[in-house]
C-alpha cells in the first residue's frame, strides 16, 4: 500500500512515497528525514548531535534497496530507540511518541519538562521564558 | 500563573472559558495533549508549583483556587490551597507546603513501554476523531483506556469526541465505580500526611 500519514509526537506530514507492508513503514531517505528529521549517514541514523548506530543484525530489517533507491524502515527503526508506533491500517496514519531516552527519565528528575505552547492570538510562549520566577502552571480542559 | 488547556477541540471549545475569566497571565493551548502528556495529566485541574530554577516543588494538585458553579454562577474559593499558594511565594523553599523528593517521586512515578504504547494510541485516536474517522478512532482509544484505565485524560478526551453511551456501552457514574481506574483524582495534601513516614 502506498502512503502514509506520519504523526512524528505533533509533527504532521505526508509521505506518499512511503510503503506500509503489516507492522513496517519503509519511507525513502528524503521522506524520512521531511517527515522526521532523521537522516541516513555511514555513522548511523542522526539528527542534530545525535546518532544512533545501526547494529549490523538489524540491517537488514531496517534499510533496504529498491530500484527506486534507499529505504528506512521507520518503525524498526522505533523499536531500536524504544519509541512507541500506533497505526492505523484503513486510513494509513502512523503515530510516533517520544524516543526511550526521553521517556525514562521524564519525570524523575523533578525538573519542570519545558515546552512552548500558543495562547489565543498565537504568540508562542516557552515555560523556560519565565525561568527566575515562581510559576503556577495549571492544566485544565473543557471536557 | 501559566494555564494550559489540554483540550482536542483547541480555541472553539476553550476561548470561551479564557475570555471569561479575563486572565492577565498566559493562556495556553495544547490542542494535540502533547504537553499534558509531557507532565502525566492523567485528570484535569492538575496544578503543578515550579520555583525560580525550574524544579518541580508540588506535584499533581487536583485542584482550582475558584471555581463558578455553572448553573448558578456561584462562586466557591479553596482558601486553604489560596493561602498555601501564598505562603509559597512569601517564603519560598521554606515553605511547609512543598512536597519532599519522596513524596513527588510517589506522584511522579517512571513511565513504563505500556505508559507510552497507550499515549500512542490515545494520541492516533485523537488525531482520527478529528479527522472524522470516528469508528477508527474508537479502536484506538479503547486500546488505550485498556492499557491504562488510570488515566481519566485519555477517557474523558475519547468520550468528549464521541458518546460515551453509545461508543463505550457505559454512563460516566458508572465509569466513576470501575476498580481497575482507581481514584479519579490523586490526593490532595496540602501538607505531609500522617503517618507517611516522610
Amino acid at each position: 500500500m502506498g502512503g502514509a500519514t506520519v504523526l512524528y509526537q505533533d509533527r504532521e506530514s505526508q509521505a506518499d512515497g512511503a510503503q506500509a507492508e503489516g507492522d513496517a513503514l519503509w519511507l525513502t531517505l528524503s521522506e524520512l528525514t521531511a517527515t522526521t528529521g532523521w537522516e541516513l549517514k555511514p555513522e548511523g541514523v542522526c539528527k542534530e548531535e545525535t546518532c544512533v548506530p545501526v547494529p549490523a543484525a538489524r540491517r537488514a530489517a531496517m534499510i533496504r534497496t529498491q530500484p527506486s533507491g534507499t529505504q528506512l524502515n521507520l518503525t524498526e527503526f522505533a523499536r531500536l530507540i524504544d519509541q512507541p508506533v500506533a497505526h492505523d491500517q484503513a486510513t494509513s496514519v502512523w503515530y510516533f511518541g517520544p524516543a526511550g531516552w526521553e521517556w525514562r527519565t521524564r519525570l524523575s528528575t523533578r525538573v519542570a519538562p519545558d515546552f512552548a505552547l500558543p495562547d489565543l492570538s498565537g504568540r508562542v510562549h516557552s515555560l523556560s521564558d519565565l525561568r527566575g520566577k515562581k510559576i503556577l502552571l495549571l492544566f485544565w480542559a473543557s471536557w | 500563573m501559566v494555564t494550559v488547556a489540554c483540550d482536542a477541540n483547541g480555541r472553539a471549545a476553550v476561548e470561551p472559558f479564557i475570555t471569561a475569566a479575563h486572565q492577565q497571565h498566559p493562556s495556553l493551548l495544547d490542542e494535540t495533549l502533547q504537553v499534558a502528556e509531557l507532565y502525566d495529566v492523567r485528570n484535569v485541574p492538575s496544578v503543578f508549583w515550579i520555583d525560580e530554577t525550574g524544579r518541580m516543588v508540588r506535584a499533581h494538585d487536583p485542584i482550582y483556587a475558584q471555581r463558578r458553579n455553572r448553573e448558578t454562577g456561584e462562586v466557591t474559593v479553596n482558601r486553604d490551597y489560596l493561602d498555601a499558594v501564598r505562603d509559597w511565594i512569601a517564603k519560598g523553599d521554606h515553605s511547609t507546603f512543598l512536597m519532599d523528593a519522596k513524596r513527588l517521586d510517589s506522584r511522579l512515578p517512571a513511565l513504563d513501554a505500556d505508559d507510552v504504547e497507550a499515549a500512542a494510541f490515545f494520541h492516533l485516536g485523537t488525531y482520527l476523531a478529528k479527522r472524522g474517522h470516528p469508528a477508527e478512532a474508537l479502536v484506538h482509544f479503547k486500546r488505550a483506556h485498556a492499557l491504562r484505565p488510570q488515566n481519566w485524560t485519555y477517557k474523558r478526551q475519547a468520550w468528549n469526541l464521541g458518546d460515551i453511551e453509545r461508543d463505550y456501552g457505559t454512563t460516566f457514574q458508572e465509569a466513576l465505580k470501575d476498580p481497575a481506574s482507581g481514584p479519579f483524582y490523586p490526593s490532595l495534601d496540602l501538607v505531609e500526611p500522617a503517618g507517611d513516614g516522610g
